[in-house]
């Protein structure tokens, strides 16, 4: 394993640095965990891109399934395509707070919503397929 | 270009790893922009433009901003040296955040419109 990199010491907070809910306490983590909790970050930009690419193509390719569990599937999908990105940001934050200040990572908040959704939108699809 | 010859700072290679991870972000927004456009036509004409410039316009950003983000963070690391890079890191993933959020609206849109 490598050495690491130098936990960089407290300083003092003087220039602003945004969010201010982010920096405003604690000290400089390990850089390498503040880049993977921006990794983490831009993996869930993705899963709202998935989501939301699910929910289009779902409607724009007309695909055969009943109309009105398509629409409700897609609109599932997309629901939570929305919801990821603030998913994103929420934990982004509240992980680089929390390594700031030593506190446990917590959990993502949305997870729940996300895994319960994704089966709903995904159950829509099969009772469409075989209600067409 | 006088960076072929760096030494592998971080054997994790972090700075690698995030800049590939804001990379695919980027590919992943231009190419869904790109097809959701060529979906869009049927329904809405040359409207479906702006759903290729709401999508390429802030993937081309964010691969610049990948680009600047790398070069600092990996010379912050080389060098032991300021890492603010890593620490300015909220600007860019609001606005990212927000270009997400954007992109599922324009998506409900499409879908609740066509």
């Amino acid at each position: 394993m490598d050495e690491g990199v130098e936990r960089v010491p407290d300083e003092a907070p003087t220039v602003h640095r945004f969010p201010r809910r982010v920096y405003g306490a604690g000290r400089e983590p390990d850089p390498r965990f503040s880049l993977a909790n921006e990794r983490t970050f831009l993996a869930w930009i993705r899963t709202s891109l998935a989501l939301v690419a699910a929910g289009v193509a779902l409607e724009a390719l007309e695909l055969p399934i009943a109309e009105g569990l398509r629409l409700a599937s897609a609109l599932v999908f997309i629901v939570l395509g929305l919801l990821a990105p603030a998913q994103a940001w929420l934990g982004w934050a509240a992980t680089e707070r929390a390594m700031r200040q030593d506190r446990p990572l917590p959990a993502p908040r949305l997870g729940v919503v996300l895994a319960v959704g994704t089966t709903v939108a995904g159950v829509l699809v099969l009772a469409g397929l075989l209600l067409r | 270009m006088t960076r072929g010859s760096d030494p592998v700072v971080d054997l994790g290679l972090q700075a690698e790893r995030t800049a590939l991870a804001w990379q695919r972000t980027a590919l992943a927004m231009a190419v869904g922009a790109l097809v959701a456009g060529r979906l869009a036509v049927p329904a809405f004409g040359a409207v479906s433009l702006v759903v290729v410039v709401l999508g390429v316009v802030p993937a081309v950003v964010v691969l610049e901003v990948s680009r600047r983000r790398y070069r600092a963070v990996h010379d912050a690391l080389r060098t032991r040296g300021d890492l603010a890079a890593i620490r300015s890191a909220g600007g860019p993933i609001a606005a990212l955040s927000c270009a997400g959020l954007m992109v599922a609206l324009v998506a409900l849109a499409f879908v609740l419109l066509r």
